[in-house]
């Protein structure tokens, strides 16, 4: 079972663990029910969250479908991929910024913010809104059911501070993280699970930002990662924009490049390159349709799968470029590959399998849903993780290595890339200067010999150390990188046993302080968020109710007396009114009367059926 | 010499025997495989002793693997996801123990350091000198290396890393086997032998160090 019954009572609500693939372009939930993993869906509506948040103008906020519906509508306050800020400062975004509709700054402690009608909110934020709508779509799926905690999915070349903000997201979406798993060990589970095959594998996870290669061993239910390698800046995005800056080449003559760098241009472009992209999947031209008339913007060019593979063809070679890397980390040659498992949207292309395949020399396993592979492994860890399940277990590794910077910005090593998780490191630390009570160092991640070349993970001070000449303290500082693939520093002076404390002063993250204001924010908002949706579904409710009552006030005026008509006449017009107004206790008020006087005209109807139903039938037939 | 014996750690009393929640005997130090128990040891437990082996250089890779993956299910942290915190830092610890000697284990190179600083051999601080034939050879490698590495792709001098990096390996796997044999069976605490095969290790980590350079010159450099 993949939740706790925590109350036997029917009517309690059940308390749920979900798996989430928290996606660049969509999100979804998966849960672990009756043995196996399933997506959690609305009936009737897609799996897929599309990961959009758009600000409307009275700041109430929209997410998923309807936020991306407004894309071409609103397209200044319209947030796409919010996962390639997760973690990362300007400096190190990656994003083309001048073809970003929005506002984007940093602040002192180099951490994003976007700029959204007036109002500031750091990715996480953004993130956070996603995941709430995730959970209540899920929650709709489970009849209700509580969802407290989850296993996230992040890419597995996140570093440090791109995993501490998604963990961060999902504080601030009220969640428990119950683990952080990487996608590609998250997608083998899955497969493993399907397939009931053991033997090596790699997992070949091209998303809409991001591009992951991992390459596992899975014998006897264990799942062990060997290594990984990656792009977090590498993904459909990327195809989408050689087809934007195409576009723009073939129009270079037509319109004035300031054009170019308008908000609608730039979101119409998007949603045009990616559509083209998507149909030259399955068939060999598509058109690339950009139509702006209040821009002058006028394009219907044919595009052909050649045409395409040629502009993706660097991308693709630097996804192939890391699959070298991983395979030679992990000491295998393409020959030792029992299957090659495709997973994440980007896969879609023909022209990334036929390269993949050609590399590996062997046709790619394709059979699993790429869009939902990465959702249902996490589920089936939450259900590890809840207890569920001892047969499988997943041993994962580090992805980049954990250094710290020495004297002349060089970096001493401390833990190498692909160790396995969790791990831990001692260093010896001491003093410079006689009484010297305090010690910086600076941890950082990366594979390149300078500290300056490295991404900083975080600049710790020690504190607190017994004053003594110098030389003679004997500080322990443990490094350990837990089961989340995030880094945990302890330290201890060891000649006095004085444990010494340690200060972070996180790079692109949030302080917990910040988090916990954001979280106080957040549920007063949550109340007015709340309220303002409650209202919403009134008047749609409100309107469904007009419609069938006016639709039957013939039938009313006939068969009901003057009094009980007059009082649905007046409830009507009263209802009719509080459409338009943005108090919930009205709206609700004007509801619960037009509910209550249309009661009598309710029973005439239904009385009508059911005489129209039984008429001419004998009494045993009813 | 040191004439400390931290072998004893694991032949001697120091590392648990038995299962102290239900006597039953134990495989690692970290855990029960009976009742599912983990146990803190009070000592540093060897890489050998977490997975239940005597020391010894040679070593089966697929019972190694085993062993890891049994010790795995019995500390791993997934598995006390909804334990205490207490439980879950101990979860954290042992497997984080487990993998460093899983890593110490599976590497030739780490293993006969380890057993080399454990039989009272010097450590790579202590004797930094290599076999003096294998000097000479050094110098010329580093050359080609230079030139090569300096070269454009395609040059005759970058096509040459190519016999090199074969050269090396060859050398590296005699050089292994050298301490294989050496080491098989261990010598005796402070034996002469043990600061030969240190030297011979030093070479081995030079070999490593410049067929690293080599790979990165053929496979691009890591970002």
């Amino acid at each position: 079972m993949g939740y706790i019954e925590l109350n036997l009572l029917d009517n309690a609500p059940r308390r749920v663990v979900v798996g989430i693939d928290l996606g660049t372009t969509n999100s979804l939930a998966a849960v672990w029910r009756d043995g196996r993993a399933e997506v959690l869906r609305v009936e009737g509506e897609p799996a897929l969250v599309p990961s959009v948040v758009n600000v409307r103008p009275d700041g109430s906020l929209v997410v998923g479908r309807a936020a991306r519906a407004l894309a071409l509508e609103d397209p200044e306050h319209t947030v796409f991929s919010v996962k390639r800020f997760m973690g990362r400062g300007l400096a190190d975004l990656d994003v083309d910024l001048e073809n970003t509709p929005f506002r984007v700054t940093e602040t002192d402690s180099k951490l994003v913010q976007i700029h959204l009608r007036g109002r500031v909110f750091t990715p996480q934020e953004l993130s956070a809104l996603i995941l709430r709508a995730v959970v209540q779509q899920a929650g709709r799926a489970l009849d209700g059911a509580e969802i407290a905690s989850a296993v996230i999915t992040v890419p597995a070349y996140f570093d440090d501070a791109q995993r501490q903000a998604t963990r961060d997201a999902a504080r601030l979406a009220g969640l428990e993280v119950l683990r952080i798993v990487n996608e590609p060990t998250a997608a083998s589970l899955a497969y493993g699970l399907d397939q009931r095959k053991e033997g090596t594998v790699v997992v070949f996870d091209l998303g809409g930002g991001t591009f992951d290669v991992s390459i596992l061993s899975i014998e006897d239910g264990v799942f062990q990662v060997l290594s990984t390698n990656g792009d977090t800046h590498l993904g459909g995005d990327d195809f989408d924009r050689t087809l934007i800056a195409f576009a723009r080449r073939e129009l270079a003559d037509q319109v004035n490049a300031s054009v170019f760098g308008t908000p609608l241009f730039q979101q119409a472009a998007r949603l045009a390159a990616e559509k083209c992209k998507i149909q030259l999947s399955s068939a060999p031209l598509a058109e690339l349709v950009l139509q702006l008339p209040e821009l002058g913007v006028h394009l219907r060019r044919i595009v052909t799968r050649e045409e395409f593979q040629a502009l993706i063809e660097p991308l693709v070679e630097r996804t192939l470029a890391c699959c070298r890397r991983a395979l030679d980390d992990a000491g295998l040659e393409t020959s030792a590959v029992d299957e090659v498992v495709l997973v994440g949207g980007s896969t879609r292309v023909p022209y990334v399998r036929e390269r993949v395949a050609a590399a590996f020399g062997r046709t790619p396993h394709t059979a699993l849903d790429p869009d939902q592979v990465v959702a249902l492994g996490a589920a089936a860890q939450a259900e590890v993780l809840m207890g569920g399940r001892r047969d499988i277990l997943l041993l994962d590794v580090t992805p980049l290595s954990l250094g710290i910077e020495t004297v002349g910005g060089a970096v001493a090593k401390l833990i190498q890339r692909n160790s396995s998780v969790p791990c831990s490191v001692k260093e010896g630390f001491t003093t410079y200067v006689d009484n010297q009570t305090g010690i910086d160092f600076h941890v950082v991640q990366g594979e390149r010999e300078l500290a300056r070349d490295c991404r900083t993970l975080g600049r710790f001070q020690l504190k607190g150390i017994p004053p003594m000449p110098a030389g003679m303290p004997r500080v322990g500082v443990k490094f350990h990188i837990d089961a989340d693939g995030m880094l945990v520093v302890t330290a201890k002076e060891e000649s006095t046993g004085t444990t010494a404390s340690i200060e972070v002063r996180p790079m692109h993250g949030l302080t917990d302080k910040e988090v916990d204001r954001m979280l106080e924010e957040s549920y007063a908002r949550a109340r007015e968020d709340f309220d303002e949706r409650r209202r919403v579904d009134l008047v749609a409710e409100i309107g469904t109710m007009l419609r069938h009552t006016q639709a039957n006030l013939d039938t009313a005026r006939r068969r009901l007396d003057r009094e009980t008509y007059d009082d649905l006449v007046e409830a009507i017009e009263a209802a009719a009114e509080a459409q338009g107004s943005t108090d919930l206790d009205v709206v609700q008020r004007a509801r619960d009367g037009l509910d209550r006087a249309s009661i009598p005209l309710a029973a005439v109807l239904m009385d009508d059926v059911v005489k129209f139903a039984v008429s001419g039938k004998k009494l045993s037939e009813i | 010499m040191s004439a400390t014996h931290p072998m004893s750690v694991s032949e001697g009393v120091a590392v648990p025997h038995a299962c102290t929640t239900c006597g039953a005997g134990l495989e690692t130090p970290l855990a029960c495989g009976d009742c599912g128990m983990m146990i803190q040891p009070e000592v540093d437990v060897s890489p050998f002793a977490v997975v239940g082996l005597e020391p010894s250089y040679q070593l089966d890779e697929r019972d190694l693997a085993q062993r890891v993956r049994k010790v795995a299910r019995l500390v791993h942290p997934d598995f006390f996801a909804g334990a205490g915190p207490t439980m879950r830092a101990l979860a954290e610890a042992h497997g984080a123990r487990l993998n460093d000697a899983h890593e110490v284990l599976k590497n030739d190179v780490r293993r006969a350091d380890w057993l080399v600083r454990h039989r009272g051999g010097p450590s790579e601080e202590q004797d930094r000198q290599m076999p003096p034939a294998f000097l000479m050879e050094v110098l010329e490698w580093n050359e080609a290396l230079e030139e090569g590495a300096a070269a454009p792709a395609g040059s005759a001098a970058r096509v040459a890393l190519g016999a090199l990096e074969e050269e090396l390996n060859a050398l590296r796997q005699a050089e292994l086997d050298k301490i294989e044999s050496a080491l098989t069976p261990l010598p005796d605490a402070g034996s002469p032998a043990l600061a030969e095969v240190r030297r011979t290790l030093n070479a081995v980590r030079y070999l490593d160090r410049a067929l690293r350079r080599l790979r990165d010159l053929r496979v691009g450099q890591p970002q």
